[in-house]
C-alpha cells in the first residue's frame, strides 16, 4: 500500500531517474470492466481517452454517497467501494449523477457476500426457444424466474470506468478524510483510471468500422466477435470428411457448457454455473469407456461441451447451424435425444430434477414423447436419488437444449439441482468459486495431497455422473445387465475439481497435456469465452484442457512414437480422418515408475464456436448471438497527489508573468544596448 | 519574392496566374492573391496596370468568401450530424474517432 511517507520519500529521492516516477504510483493487478456490444446495445464501462482523474473517496455507506454526488467541494470524485456496497442501487445513483464522478473502484474482498449475481434475472431470454410464437406464456420468465437474485449490473452501460483493485486505502486516510463535516485540505490523493474502449453503439457499427479500414487513413480494428471452440467426442468415431446426414444413424447426445462470465473482465470461475456440469459429463464419459467397448450400445453417444453459452448460446447455436447446413459430421435428423447437464453442484439432499420442454411435448406425437420421457425416467432411477419430474407447465431453464429445440423438435432433458429458481446465489459472478461448491480440504495438506483427497463435493458429483452414465447407456440401447457395472470414478472427479477450482498446475493435469503446452496451466483457468480465434491451436487454455481431458478419459493409449503420432496416416491401422492423435506428457517420473510421454488416440475434436451471425454478415441479427468485445490500447490505474485548482492557476500565472517580464526586459535591453554597453568599450585596435 | 523589385507588367501577370489558378478548386491561391497584392492594388499610388490588378484582387476576394461560406457550412453540418448519419458518415470519413459514436 502507498503511505504518505512513501510518496514524500519518492518526491525527495534525488536519485529517481524520472519526474513521472516521482509523482505517479502505478497500481498493479487491476481488473477493468470492458465494453461489450450486441445487435442493439453497448454494455460495460468507458473512460475518456486520456484517463479519468478523481479525488479518492472511500464510501462508508449508501447515505455517504451524498458527499461525492452533491456536497463535496472537490469534484470529480473517484469512489472506492467495499464489495458489500457494490449493489445496484448505489451504482444506479452514481450513474445518474455521473458528472461529478470520475470512476468507481471496487475492493476485492476476501469472503463472498451473502448473495450477488450481476447477471439478469432471466438469462438469455431472447435467444432461447420460448418466444411470442412458441410457448408465449413461458417466454421472458413469466412462470419461473430462474435467477431472482440477479441485479443486471453486467448489462448496464456506464460512461465512467469501473475497476476492481486490491485494498489500498492508506493514501485516502492520510490526505482525504472528512473531519467533522469539513472538507479536507489540499493536496489530496487522487486516482486516474485508463480504460478507453474503441467500439461504440452496437455490433453492426463496430463491424462496419472494422471493414472501413481500407479507405481510412487510420486503419484500426475496433472490436472482435466473442467465440472459441466447442469440444466434442463420441464413443464410436466419425469420419470427419463425411459431413451432413448419415443414413440409419441415431445418436444420443449429452451436453454441458464450459464458460461463464462476471461483471469484471476475465475473472469468472463458474464453479456451480458450469464446472459442476462439465466435470460431471467428463466423469460420465470416462465411466462409459470400458463398458462401451465390452458391450457396445445400439446407438452412438456424442458428448458435446459448448463454449460461449453465457452470451446468447454462441457454441450451441453454431453447432445447430452447422448441423442444419451439413457442415457437421451428423445433422439434426440423426440426433436421437439430448441430455444436458445443467447446474448440479448444490443439491438439496439427494434431489435431482429433470426439466423438459412442455410445449414440445404437447405439439408432437404425444405417445412418442411420453415414451421417450418415461424411458429417461426409468433410466435415471437410482437407489439413492429422488428424481423429480418438473411440473407439466414448467419451462426449460436456460440451456443449450433450447437452441436445438428452436431448430427441431428433439426429445431432451436438462438435469439440474433446482426445481425452479437456481440454487446458485452467485450466478455468473466472481464469487461463484470453490467456496460456493463447499469444496473444503482438511488443513495442513500439501497441494499433492489435496489433489488426491476425496471431498464431499466430489462424492456428490460422482453420484450424479454415475446416474448420467447409466442413463446414457440405457438410452443408447445398451445391454441392461451391464448397467450396474457403470460407476463413475470419484478420484477422477476430485482431481478435476481440484485442478479447475484450486490449482491448475498439478501433476495430474501436467500428465494429460503435451510437454510443450505446460504454460497453459500457469494461470488459473479462465472461464470467460473471450474473443474468437481462427485456428484450434489458439483456442483458450480451458477449452484445450477439456479437449485433452476428454481424450485421455475416453481414448486409448497407443504404442506410437512421437513422429508416428504426428503422422499416423503412414500406418495401416490408424486414420486421422477417424481419430485425433495427441502426444501427451504421461506421468512424470515418480518413485521410479516412469511412464513417459505417449500417444493417445481418441475420437475427440474441436469445432468452431463462432456465432453464425458473423459468418452470414447479419450483425443486427435477432436469431443468433451478436456479442463482440471492444478493443483497447492499454488499461492501467495510478495514484498521485493533486494540488488545488487555485495553486495550479497561481503557478501558471506566475509562469506567464515571468515570460512576459523577460520579454520586456530583453526588448528594453536591446533598444538601449548602445547606452548600456558603450561606456566600457575601448576603441577597437585594428591589429590583424 | 519581393514585389518591390518586379516591373509592373510582371506583377500583373503574376496576379493573373494566381487568379486563374484559383478556379481549379484552389481557394488558397485566391487567399494568397488577396493578401499579397492588397497593398499593390489599393494602397500604392496609381499606375497603368493597377486597375487590372485591382479587379483580380476583388474577384479573388469574392471567390474566397464564397469558398469560406460553403466549407464552413458543410463542416458544421458534418461535424454535427456525423453520429446520426451512421453508415453514410462512416463511408465519407477519413478518420473515425474511437470510442465515441
Amino acid at each position: 500500500s502507498v503511505t504518505t511517507r512513501d510518496l514524500k520519500k519518492i518526491t525527495l529521492d534525488v536519485n529517481s531517474n524520472s519526474v513521472a516516477q516521482k509523482i505517479y504510483v502505478e497500481v498493479n493487478n487491476t481488473v477493468p470492466c470492458v465494453r461489450l456490444l450486441n445487435a442493439t446495445h453497448q454494455i460495460g464501462c468507458q473512460s475518456s481517452i486520456s484517463g479519468d482523474t478523481g479525488v479518492i473517496h472511500v464510501l462508508e455507506s449508501e447515505a455517504d454517497l451524498e458527499w461525492p454526488l452533491t456536497k463535496g467541494p472537490n469534484p470529480p470524485y473517484m469512489i472506492l467501494l467495499e464489495s458489500h456496497l457494490f449493489t445496484r442501487s448505489i451504482m444506479m445513483k452514481i450513474k445518474k449523477e455521473s458528472s461529478r464522478i470520475a470512476g468507481v473502484t471496487v475492493v476485492v474482498p476476501n469472503t463472498s457476500p451473502s448473495e450477488f449475481s450481476p447477471h439478469t434475472t432471466c438469462p438469455n431470454e431472447n435467444t432461447g426457444v420460448y418466444s411470442d410464437t412458441y410457448g408465449p406464456h413461458l417466454a421472458h420468465c413469466n412462470t419461473t424466474v430462474w435467477n431472482p437474485l440477479g441485479n443486471g449490473l453486467s448489462y448496464e452501460e456506464f460512461d465512467f470506468p469501473v475497476f476492481s483493485l486490491k485494498e489500498d486505502k492508506q493514501c485516502y486516510y492520510d490526505h482525504n478524510r472528512v473531519v467533522n463535516g469539513s472538507a479536507p485540505q489540499y493536496p489530496l490523493c487522487a486516482m486516474q483510471l485508463f480504460s478507453h474502449m474503441f467500439a461504440v453503439t452496437d455490433t453492426a457499427t463496430c463491424m462496419r468500422r472494422n471493414d472501413v479500414i481500407n479507405f481510412s487513413i487510420n486503419p484500426e480494428m475496433v472490436c472482435d466477435p466473442l467465440g472459441d471452440f466447442n469440444v466434442w467426442g463420441s464413443i464410436r468415431p466419425y469420419n470427419r470428411s463425411q459431413l451432413g446426414h448419415r443414413d440409419n444413424e441415431s445418436v444420443v447426445m449429452a451436453a454441458a457448457r464450459l464458460d461463464s462470465r462476471a461483471f469484471f473482465w476475465d475473472v469468472s470461475t463458474g464453479a456451480e454455473g458450469s464446472i459442476s456440469g462439465f466435470v460431471t459429463l467428463l466423469a460420465a464419459a470416462h465411466a462409459l469407456r470400458d463398458v462401451t467397448q465390452v458391450a457396445p450400445p445400439t446407438h452412438n453417444i456424442l458428448f458435446a461441451f459448448f463454449q460461449g453459452e453465457a452470451f446468447d448460446y454462441i457454441g450451441s447455436s453454431r453447432m445447430v447451424y452447422d448441423m442444419q447446413n451439413g457442415k457437421f459430421v451428423i445433422d439434426l435428423d440423426n440426433v436421437h435425444s439430448l441430455l444436458e447437464i445443467g447446474q448440479v453442484g448444490l443439491r438439496n439432499g439427494s434431489d435431482l430434477f429433470l426439466h423438459s420442454d412442455p410445449v414440445s411435448r404437447m405439439n408432437d406425437t404425444v405417445n412418442d414423447q411420453v415414451r421417450e420421457h418415461e424411458r429417461y425416467r426409468c433410466s435415471l432411477i437410482h437407489r439413492h436419488h429422488r428424481l423429480v419430474d418438473n411440473f407439466q407447465s414448467s419451462p426449460l431453464p436456460p440451456s443449450s437444449l433450447q437452441r436445438f429445440l428452436r431448430a427441431q423438435n428433439i426429445p431432451g432433458i436438462v438435469l439440474a439441482d433446482h426445481r425452479a429458481a437456481f440454487n446458485n446465489k452467485y450466478y455468473e459472478s466472481y464469487y461463484d468459486n470453490a467456496d460456493n461448491l463447499n469444496l473444503r480440504y482438511p488443513p495442513n495438506m500439501t497441494a499433492e495431497e489435496q489433489l488426491e483427497f476425496l471431498t464431499d463435493t466430489a462424492m456428490a458429483l460422482t453420484e450424479v455422473a454415475t446416474v448420467v452414465a447409466r442413463a446414457l447407456y440405457k438410452q443408447a440401447g445398451g445391454d441392461g445387465t451391464q448397467v450396474d457395472n457403470i460407476k463413475a470414478d470419484s478420484k477422477t472427479v476430485t482431481q478435476m475439481l481440484f485442478g479447475f477450482l484450486v490449482q491448475a498446475n498439478n501433476s495430474w493435469f501436467q500428465a494429460l497435456i503435451p510437454p510443450e503446452l505446460k504454460d497453459m496451466l500457469s494461470d488459473p483457468p479462465d472461464f470467460y469465452v473471450g474473443v474468437a480465434s481462427s485456428s484450434p491451436a489458439k483456442a483458450k487454455p480451458l477449452t484445450r484442457l477439456v479437449q485433452f481431458l476428454l481424450a485421455n478419459l475416453t481414448g486409448t493409449a497407443t504404442n506410437l512414437t512421437q513422429d508416428q503420432c504426428q503422422k499416423p496416416d503412414d500406418l495401416p491401422d490408424e486414420s486421422v480422418q477417424m481419430y485425433s492423435y495427441l502426444w501427451v506428457q504421461g506421468t512424470v517420473p515418480h518413485n521410479g515408475t516412469e511412464k513417459g510421454p505417449f500417444c493417445v488416440r481418441a475420437s475427440v475434436r474441436l469445432s468452431q464456436a463462432l456465432s453464425p451471425a458473423f459468418d452470414l454478415g447479419e450483425y443486427a441479427s435477432r436469431n443468433y448471438s451478436t456479442w463482440t468485445e471492444s478493443r483497447w490500447k492499454f488499461i492501467k490505474a495510478r495514484i498521485f497527489l493533486v494540488a488545488s485548482r487555485d495553486l495550479e492557476m497561481l503557478t501558471l500565472g506566475v509562469g506567464v508573468a515571468v515570460l512576459f517580464s523577460s520579454l520586456l526586459v530583453t526588448y528594453f535591453i536591446s533598444t538601449k544596448a548602445d547606452v548600456l554597453f558603450s561606456s566600457a568599450r575601448e576603441p577597437a585596435s585594428a591589429a590583424y | 519574392m519581393n514585389l518591390e523589385r518586379l516591373p509592373n507588367n510582371e506583377k500583373l501577370s503574376l496576379c493573373r496566374k494566381y487568379y486563374l489558378g484559383g478556379f481549379a478548386f484552389l481557394p488558397f491561391l485566391w487567399l494568397v492573391n488577396v493578401v499579397w497584392f492588397f497593398k499593390e492594388a489599393f494602397l500604392k499610388p496609381a499606375y497603368t496596370e493597377q486597375l487590372q490588378i485591382k479587379t483580380y484582387v476583388k474577384r479573388s476576394g469574392l471567390g474566397l468568401l464564397l469558398w469560406v461560406a460553403v466549407l464552413t457550412t458543410w463542416i458544421t453540418i458534418f461535424q454535427h450530424f456525423r453520429a446520426e448519419w451512421g453508415v453514410v458518415a462512416d463511408y465519407l470519413s477519413f478518420t473515425i474517432p474511437l470510442g465515441i459514436p
